[in-house]
């Protein structure tokens, strides 16, 4: 039956665990908060350690903040990250997203620094300055980094923060196993689309949406176990979804996988998210690692990254590098439809369609259709932000619950 | 090589791009050796690699094609530019490169956008009664391509 204004702007017949409010996909002061109280203080994905191999290899990573990163490894194989802004005059210091530099030097009045972040020549110093400014007075201003959970490199710019062991605690226990041996990215893209941060998250999130591919609803959803596989609810708002085996071969053109992955049994998938928007994606052969850039309540940045085994054999690699392509690149079956589905979120949701609600409510005893993911991750959302997701403004003029998912 | 081969050189690369625009992919096959081989290449500066987002032979484009009324997609058409600037022939092959944009128009027809810039870096093969392709590289220069695409360029 249609609805009507009233019943249209009605909240959902549902806990209010089970829906948000859409305005927190779209309104630009959540965002704005949203930067502050969850990128800020989480700890980011800004590269893996195979992308910076050398000394004084460097990386260049936005922050979800906004914040210019810079990830360089040191002379003593130590990887650091500071803001690539000259103390100077505020300058961006390198340009290329990825180099070599034993000096990092500002290009606007040759100040340079060290792997360390320490400046170590200011040009014309004394003459300038005399004895009221030294170098010593000019470092970069340093971010916190740690190396894990298979080798890759996490910031955090709270330098407050919990360590990095604290705020993942046991969610990646579950890939733990598989990422024993050294790894390496073997694919980088980035997708700039128009829809919220959270609205990827989501997808990553659920696994109802396996109706959008015909892919999955072929290689996967016909098969025994895949209704058994559950989702579990970490601390800090992270989740994982368990294992099955894919039979590929379903799929025209598609073919058994010829190569596995350390102690994953054949087809294998395990997928943990991470909040506020990072994704693990271990499917079979290739390990796909999701980093959300948010650039504003409507628009994102994705990095896309694929990694195989270091030990590869360039045949190993070749395959791995298939496997990765038949789904996941830019031409890829479920990844464009994966975006496109994000991207009609994006475009109803906008401000002015009147959307007004997104609902959560599937309950399958947390199995895979389960939405318990989502719920998860809006927990720790309300938690943090202050505001419950399917309230954000308290326009239902009452004291707000912040109920567990 | 003669100005009619060139021709004929110039005229499948530029009809390699209407029959893909037109989703001709019958026709675009028939344009293809029966040892065609595609690939779309890109270089990642971020992690100083190679890489190779697409990868068939023939019977993989054809099974890519007709998959595709299978799959969700996003129906915006595409436009194809290719310029060619340089023939070599060797034998009975020619080696040609061209320059490639493509341009991807929204469903309303409101607005065009470039979606990228790159290369084909085509083998054709000379010796039968017309040109056919061999092997078509697409070298992005574009790597930030929104939400992709299933259908190659």
């Amino acid at each position: 039956m249609v609805k009507n204004a009233a019943e249209w702007a009605a909240e959902p017949k549902f806990p209010n665990s089970h829906y948000v409010n859409s305005r927190i996909y779209t309104d630009p002061t959540i965002f704005e908060e949203e930067k502050e109280k969850l990128f800020k203080s989480s700890w980011i994905i800004a590269c893996h350690e195979s992308e910076i191999p050398g000394t004084y290899d460097y990386r260049l990573f936005t922050h979800p903040t906004g914040v210019p990163l810079i990830i360089v490894r040191g002379e003593d194989m130590k990887v650091r990250s500071f803001y690539n802004v000259c103390p100077h005059r505020g300058n961006t210091i390198l340009y290329d997203p990825a180099g070599n530099a034993k000096r990092m030097t500002c290009i606007f009045h040759a100040w340079s620094f060290d792997t360390r972040g320490n400046c170590i020549d200011i040009s014309r110093a004394e003459q300038g300055y005399q004895n009221r400014y030294r170098k010593e007075d000019s470092g970069l201003r340093a971010v916190k980094t740690e190396v894990g959970f298979g080798g890759f490199v996490w910031v955090n710019l709270d330098d407050g923060s919990c360590t990095l062991n604290e705020y993942i605690g046991p969610a990646l226990d579950m890939l733990e196993p598989h990422m024993q041996e050294p790894m390496e990215v073997f694919h980088f893209h980035k997708a700039v689309v128009n829809t919220n941060y959270k609205l990827w998250h989501d997808t990553n999130s659920e696994f109802y949406h396996d109706f959008l591919h015909y892919f999955n609803r072929i290689t996967g959803m016909m098969q025994p176990g895949y209704y058994d596989r559950k989702y579990v609810g970490y601390p800090n708002g992270h989740a994982s979804v368990g294992s099955m085996e894919i039979k590929y071969d379903a799929y025209a053109g598609s073919k058994v996988r010829k190569i596995g992955w350390p102690g994953l049994a054949p087809g294998g998938w395990i997928l943990i998210d991470l909040f506020p928007g990072m994704t693990y994606n271990l499917r079979t052969s290739v390990l796909r690692i999701d980093t959300s850039v948010p650039l504003g309540p409507d628009k994102v940045m994705i990095e896309f990254r694929g990694l195989g085994l270091k030990r590869d054999t360039p045949e190993e690699r070749a395959q791995r590098i298939f496997d990765h392509n038949t789904i996941w690149s830019p031409f890829g079956r479920n990844l464009h439809e994966d975006l496109l589905a994000v991207y009609g979120q994006g475009r109803a949701m906008h401000e002015g369609t009147d959307s007004r609600w997104v609902i959560h409510g599937r309950e399958e005893n947390n199995t895979i259709h389960d939405e318990i993911g989502m719920r998860h991750f809006y927990a720790e959302w309300s938690r943090r932000m202050g505001r419950p997701a399917y309230d954000p403004f308290l326009e239902g003029r009452r004291e707000p619950t912040f109920a567990a998912a | 090589m003669t100005t009619d081969q060139r021709q004929q050189i110039e005229e499948l690369v530029y009809q390699s791009c209407l029959a893909l625009d037109e989703q001709d992919f019958k026709g675009y096959l028939e344009l293809c050796d029966k040892s065609f081989r595609y690939s779309i290449t890109a270089f990642s500066p971020e992690i100083r690699k190679d890489m190779t987002w697409l990868d068939h032979d023939k019977s993989g484009m054809e099974t890519l094609f007709t998959n595709l009324p299978r799959h969700n997609s996003d129906h915006s058409p595409l436009t194809r530019h290719a310029t060619v600037y340089r023939i070599s022939r060797e034998g009975e092959r020619a080696e040609v490169v061209s320059a490639l944009q493509v341009f991807r128009t929204a469903l309303d027809g409101g607005s065009t956008e470039l979606l990228a810039v790159g290369r084909y870096h085509d083998t054709i093969k000379l010796d039968a009664d017309a040109p056919k392709l061999l092997k078509r590289v697409v070298k992005l220069v574009t790597r930030e391509l929104g939400i992709g695409h299933h259908i190659p360029f």
